[in-house]
C-alpha cells in the first residue's frame, strides 16, 4: 500500500537500483563462509547504500539521501524486502540506533564528531542488557563513576551484536541509586578501544556468534561523551530502542510474505506437494503471514498519521514472532529428516533460508530479543487493554529464607 | 490510508448503541432499511451510495458487534444480484429491494442444478440452505452448483418448501429452502455461463469479507467486555485483570482481532488492484477463514475466562460463542478456504 501517488517515482527509482547493485548470488557465498568474509561483504554493500543515499534516507535533510519523509522510508524498506537483499545487520545500531540518538539527544559537537564517522563505515554496537538486566532493563548495574572530566566504567554486558567488530558502543549505566530503578541512569558512548574493554564473542546454537559479552575493568569515557545529562539515561535509552519506528518490522513481515515460496519449494522438494494436510497448513500460514504485513503496514501508517498509541507496537511484534515461529515450525515439519542434517547456516540472511531448522533456531532471535514475548503481552495488557500491573514487591517465603 | 469508512462506522456505531446487545431483528431490519444501509454498494447510477464492499463491511463489523439479527448479508447479496438483471429490470429490482422488499440468499453453498424448460423457461432442483430469515423473504438469490447460472427465485411458486431450521446461535434464524422443479421464466435468470460464474465469484467474495467483518466486530465486542469483566471480578484479594496468566491470554487474543481486522481492511483496499476474479475471491477467503477462526478462538476463550456466570444464559457470553461457532461454518468451509488460499500462495491459480 501507498501512501499518494506521488511516492510511485522514489519506489520505481530503488527498485531499480537494487536490481542492479544486490550482490547476486548472495546467499549462496554467505552459506558455510566466516565471519570475516561477512564482514567484507556487509562493508561492500553498506558502501553501496551509502553512495545511493539509501542508507540514511532517515537522517536529516543535508545528509547522503537524508530527510526522507517516513512514508517514503517505508518505501525503501518495502524494495530492499522485495529485492531480497542482504539484511544490513553490521551496521543497523550505527545507522539508526546510535544515528538517531545523537540526532535527538547530541550535542553538536557529538553530532559532529560521529555521525559523519557512522557514514565512512564505523560499527557501533549496543551496550544495554546485563546478565541480571534482560526484560527488566531498568535495573542495570554496569557502574559509572564520575571523576573530574571522565566517567570511570565497571560492570558487564551482554548480547551485544557484533560488538566485537565495533569501534564505538552506545551504554547505559548507573550513576546513581534510585527508585524507581530508571532514575540514576546515564547514556555514554565508549571507543571499544579504551584500556579496559574486552569482548567475548557468544557462542550460539547456531554455531554464529552474532552476540558478544562485554566487560569493562575501569573503562574510562571522557565526559563529552555522555549523552543527555546524567541521571536522564532511561529518557535517552528510550530513543535508541525507538528509532527504528517500526520499518524493520515492515521489512521483516514483507521478507517473510515474498519467502512463502520456500514452503511451495520444499514441498516440491519432499515430494509432497499434493499433501492436503500440508496443504491445509500452507493455507492458513498465508493468511497469518498476510495478516502480519498487514499490521505491520497499518502500524507504520498510524505513527505517519500521529494515531498511534502505546502498545501498537508490541501487538506488531508480537504478531512477527509468532508467525515466523509458525513460519520456520512448517518448514520444519515439510522438511523432515532432511532438515535434521547440518548444512551450515547462513549469514546476514533473514529467517526463512530454507534451512529450516537454522531458520527455527533463529526465529527466537525475535520472540526474546528486543523485548520478548512476555514482556510484548505485559505492554498490550496493561497499556492496550488497561490491566492493572503486578504488585511490584516480592518477599522470599519466611521458611526458605 | 484506511479502507474502512470511519464516518459510517461510527454513526452505526451510535445508531446500535440505542439497540442493546443482541439487537433484535424486529428492531434493527427497519433501521437497515431506513438509514440506506442497503445502498452503500449499489452503484451510483443504480441510485445507490456507491461505496463498494468496504463500506458495507464497516456495517457488517459494527452489526456482528451488536449481535445484531436483522438479515443485512442475505439482503446485501440479493442487492448485488440484481444489480446485474437485465438492464430494462435493474431499477425496478434495486428499488423494490432497497426499501424494504426483502430477498434473501443462502449463507451456504447450494447443492442446485437447473434445467431448461421448454421455451424461455428454467427449472430449479435442489437445496439452499442456511437462508436467514427466509419466512420474510419474497425472493432468494441462488446460483447453482455447476455455477452456470444465477436466479432470483420468488417463494411463492409451486415446489418451493420453506423449512425452518433452528440454530444454537439465537442471534440469527436459519431457513432450508428446497426447490422442486421449480419453474422459472427467464427474466428471473440474472446470469448465465461465465457471467453467471463471475457473479458468483463476486457474491461469494462479498459473503466470505461479510462474515469476516462481522467476525472481527464480534470479537472485538467480546473481547473488550471480557477484559471489563475481569477488571471488576474479583479473587485471592485483587481483580483478575491482575493476574498475568490471565493478561497473557487476553493479549494473545489482542493480537488474534487486531490480526484479523488488518487482513480484512487490507484485503478489501487489495481487492481494487487484485489481478482478476480469483485473485479477489481468494482475498475473501483469506479474511473469512482467519477471522472466523479468530473469532471462535476468542469466545472460547472468553467464556473460559469468565468462569461460571459465562455459563449462564443470561450472560452475553455464550451469544457470542454461539454466533462465532455459526459464522465458522457459513461461507465455504475453512478447510477449503485454506486449500484455496494454498493453490494461490503454490502457484496454482491462473
Amino acid at each position: 500500500m501507498t501512501l499518494d501517488g506521488s511516492s510511485e517515482p522514489l519506489r520505481a527509482a530503488v527498485r531499480a537500483w537494487l536490481a542492479q547493485h544486490v550482490p547476486s548470488g548472495w546467499r549462496g557465498a554467505m552459506t558455510g563462509t566466516d565471519q570475516e568474509c561477512f564482514v567484507q561483504a556487509q562493508r561492500e554493500w553498506f558502501s553501496k547504500l551509502v553512495e545511493a543515499g539509501y542508507a540514511t534516507p532517515h537522517w536529516p535533510a543535508g545528509w547522503p539521501g537524508g530527510g526522507r519523509s517516513l512514508g517514503e522510508q517505508k518505501i525503501i524498506f518495502e524494495e530492499v524486502a522485495r529485492a531480497d537483499a542482504p539484511r544490513l545487520i553490521l551496521f543497523f545500531v550505527a545507522l539508526y540506533h546510535a544515528a538517531c540518538t545523537l540526532i535527538e539527544w547530541g550535542t553538536a559537537e557529538q553530532k559532529a564528531a560521529y555521525l559523519p564517522r557512522i557514514l565512512k563505515g564505523e560499527i557501533w554496537c549496543q551496550g544495554f542488557s546485563e546478565p541480571n538486566a534482560g526484560s527488566d532493563l531498568a535495573s542495570v548495574r554496569t557502574r559509572a563513576e564520575r571523576r573530574g572530566d571522565r566517567y570511570v566504567v565497571n560492570g558487564q554486558k551482554i548480547w551485544s551484536t557484533m560488538a566485537q567488530y565495533a569501534d564505538r558502543c552506545l551504554l547505559l549505566t548507573r550513576t546513581g541509586k534510585s527508585d524507581p530503578p530508571q532514575g540514576g541512569l546515564t547514556y555514554l558512548l565508549l571507543d571499544m578501544r579504551t584500556k579496559g574493554v574486552t569482548v567475548r564473542p557468544i557462542s550460539q546454537i547456531t554455531r554464529d556468534d552474532e552476540f558478544a559479552e562485554i566487560f569493562f575493568d575501569d573503562a574510562e569515557v571522557p565526559i563529552q561523551d555522555r549523552v543527555g545529562e546524567e541521571g536522564e539515561g532511561w529518557a535517552v535509552a528510550q530513543s535508541t530502542l525507538s528509532s527504528e519506528r517500526g520499518l524493520t518490522l515492515v521489512e521483516m513481515s514483507q521478507r517473510m510474505r515474498y519467502a512463502l515460496p520456500r514452503i511451495g519449494a520444499a514441498l516440491r522438494d519432499r515430494g509432497c506437494f499434493d499433501d492436503a494436510a500440508l496443504r491445509l497448513e500452507v493455507g492458513r500460514l498465508t493468511a497469518k503471514v498476510n495478516a502480519a504485513c498487514a499490521l505491520a503496514d497499518r502500524y507504520l501508517l498510524r505513527r505517519i498519521s500521529g494515531e498511534e498509541v502505546l502498545g501498537d507496537a508490541s501487538v506488531v511484534k508480537l504478531c512477527y514472532s509468532r508467525t515466523l515461529r509458525d513460519f520456520v515450525s512448517l518448514g520444519l515439519r515439510i522438511g523432515g529428516l532432511e532438515s535434521q542434517y547440518d548444512r551450515g547456516f547462513m549469514r546476514g540472511a533473514p529467517h526463512e533460508t530454507g534451512n529450516w531448522i537454522v531458520d527455527f533456531m533463529n526465529s527466537y532471535n525475535w520472540s526474546i530479543a528486543g523485548g520478548s514475548d512476555e514482556i510484548q503481552r505485559n505492554i498490550i495488557a496493561e497499556r492496550l487493554l488497561r490491566m492493572p500491573r503486578e504488585p511490584r514487591t516480592w518477599q522470599v517465603p519466611a521458611e526458605r529464607s | 490510508m484506511s479502507a474502512e469508512p470511519s464516518e459510517l462506522r461510527d454513526s452505526a456505531r451510535k445508531v446500535l448503541a440505542g439497540q442493546g446487545v443482541p439487537a433484535g431483528e424486529a428492531a434493527t431490519w427497519p433501521l437497515v432499511v431506513e438509514l440506506g444501509w442497503l445502498l452503500v454498494a449499489v452503484p451510483e447510477e443504480l441510485g445507490g451510495l456507491g461505496e463498494g464492499l468496504a463500506a458495507a463491511c464497516a456495517l457488517y463489523r459494527e452489526l456482528g458487534a451488536s449481535l445484531a439479527a436483522a438479515p443485512y448479508l442475505p439482503a446485501m447479496l440479493a442487492v448485488e444480484a440484481v444489480c446485474h438483471a437485465a438492464p430494462g429490470e435493474r431499477h425496478y429490482w434495486v428499488e423494490l429491494l432497497t426499501t424494504g422488499g426483502f430477498a434473501g440468499a443462502p449463507l451456504a453453498e447450494a447443492v442446485l442444478s437447473a434445467t431448461p424448460h421448454g421455451a424461455g423457461k428454467t427449472k430449479l432442483t435442489g437445496l439452499a440452505s442456511a437462508v436467514p430469515s427466509a419466512d420474510k423473504a419474497g425472493h432468494i438469490v441462488v446460483w447453482t452448483s455447476d455455477d452456470d447460472c444465477v436466479a432470483l427465485v420468488p417463494l411463492d411458486r409451486s415446489g418451493v418448501a420453506v423449512e425452518r431450521r433452528p440454530t444454537w446461535d439465537a442471534t440469527r434464524r436459519l431457513f432450508d429452502v428446497r426447490l422442486g422443479d421449480v419453474e422459472l421464466d427467464d427474466s428471473f435468470v440474472l446470469a448465465r455461463g461465465a457471467a453467471a460464474q463471475a457473479l458468483r465469484r463476486r457474491l461469494s467474495t462479498h459473503r466470505d469479507f461479510a462474515l469476516a467483518a462481522d467476525s472481527v466486530g464480534g470479537a472485538a465486542a467480546l473481547l473488550d467486555r471480557t477484559v471489563e469483566y475481569l477488571l471488576t471480578r474479583r479473587q485471592f484479594g485483587r481483580p483478575l485483570a491482575m493476574f498475568q496468566a490471565l493478561k497473557h491470554r487476553c493479549a494473545d487474543l489482542k493480537v488474534l482481532t487486531e490480526a484479523a481486522e488488518a487482513l480484512l481492511l487490507d484485503g478489501l483496499a487489495r481487492l481494487g488492484e487484485a489481478g482478476g476474479a480469483v485473485a479477489a475471491e481468494r482475498l475473501g477467503q483469506q479474511a473469512k477463514s482467519f477471522a472466523t477462526m479468530a473469532y471462535s478462538k476468542v469466545a472460547e476463550e472468553a467464556l473460559q475466562l469468565h468462569g461460571g456466570i459465562g455459563m449462564t444464559s443470561e450472560h452475553s457470553c455464550h451469544l457470542f460463542l454461539k454466533r462465532a461457532l455459526l459464522n465458522v461454518q457459513l461461507g465455504r468451509s475453512n478447510d477449503r478456504c485454506d486449500l484455496d488460499v494454498a493453490a494461490g500462495t503454490l502457484g496454482e491459480d491462473i
